[in-house]
């Protein structure tokens, strides 16, 4: 690895240890591998949100060119939101492409990413299905949010009528995860959610 | 009559020069509105390298006070008497660090202050971008003037 990248990532970890939100448990940086090319992320689910309560965990993998470009990021902790994919965890924002600058650190991407978590741009989807949910059926996406947030997460809010949809899709033989996926896509209508799981 | 074009950004043709048919035709569907767009959307990319006068302009500076101030690329203090490169927002580099991002992007790494570039197509962006900025302005002012 080149050297500028891992000199630099040595200082931004000291910086993050040190900061204010370690601190206060909002972001965690953590080192993978000995080389300083991957970290691993943590960052809480912002209050009054439906990722409130939960934790998320994050890829971090840093390339060589680094800081001239941007560090690689996926979540790890599966997450409903319009701009993370439900099924790779790619994350849609804009300082992760093109409007990436070498100013900025692990540190404020972290707090962008979080910051992402409360105001989600739904015009700019990663996730097209959850970003329509979102639009058109609000409260069903927050509710799904929640209850993805309680199962991956580790979040508070247990919705059981949700749980109980899950396991009727799990008892004809269906992995959970693909059963959840199909409920929260065909807002949580089990007919519909069965009927393409099984097409 | 001179200044009336001039102020709207208009100029005359050159000889034998033909009108763009294309531009005007995207300027008339941006402006009433049948083309909704961002200029973000528009230019998706990282914007082109600084331009090469304007990196080579660039103010030294020798760093004379032990400051807490450190280079916002490398993340490393700078030492007094340490020659450093200044960004006309004022914002300090070392010369390497500073020169590797440019030559890649136009803009200062802290603040995205934009240093011209090379880069024909985008410089007209840049313009075309302004004077859509001017046009959003001028239809409010009238809208303002009309209903206020």
């Amino acid at each position: 690895m080149a050297n500028i990248a891992a000199k630099r990532i040595k200082r931004e970890f000291k910086e993050v240890m040190k900061s204010e939100e370690v601190a206060g448990g909002d972001i965690k940086l953590e080192l993978v591998n000995d080389c300083w090319t991957e970290l691993q992320g943590e960052i809480s689910g912002p209050p009054d949100t439906p990722y409130e309560g939960g934790t998320f965990l994050l890829e971090i993998k840093v390339p060589e060119t680094y800081p001239f470009n941007p560090p690689k990021i996926r979540f790890m902790t599966k997450i409903w939101h319009p701009n993370v994919s439900s099924a790779t965890g790619a994350i849609c924002l804009d300082i992760l492409k093109d409007q990436w600058a070498a100013a900025l650190t692990l540190r404020t991407v972290l707090l962008s990413i979080q910051a992402l978590l409360s105001a989600a741009e739904p015009n700019d989807p990663q996730d097209a299905v959850v970003a329509k949910q979102y639009k058109e059926n609000h409260e069903l996406f927050e509710m799904t949010a929640k209850h993805w947030t309680n199962i991956y997460a580790g979040g508070p809010t247990c919705i059981c009528e949700f749980n109980q949809k899950v396991q009727r899709i799990q008892d004809m033989g269906i992995d959970e995860h693909q059963a959840r996926v199909a409920l929260s896509t065909y807002d949580w209508e089990l007919e519909r959610a069965t009927e393409q799981l099984f097409c | 009559m001179a200044d009336y074009y001039h102020e709207l950004g208009w100029r005359e043709l050159g000889d034998g020069e033909q009108p763009n048919h294309l531009l005007h035709m995207a300027r008339f569907l941006i402006d009433y509105g049948l083309y909704e767009v961002t200029f973000a959307e528009q230019w998706p990319r990282l914007p082109p390298a600084a331009s090469i006068e304007a990196v080579e302009n660039l103010k030294e500076i020798i760093i004379e006070d032990d400051s807490e101030n450190n280079c916002p690329i490398c993340l490393k203090k700078f030492c007094i008497n340490e020659k450093a490169k200044e960004m006309p927002c004022q914002h300090l580099f070392h010369e390497k660090c500073i020169i590797t991002w440019l030559y890649k992007t136009n803009s200062c790494p802290f603040c995205r202050y934009e240093l011209p570039t090379d880069d024909k197509v985008y410089e007209t962006f840049k313009i075309e971008k302004k004077r859509a900025a001017k046009r959003r302005e001028n239809i409010e002012t009238l809208h303002n003037s009309m209903f206020s």
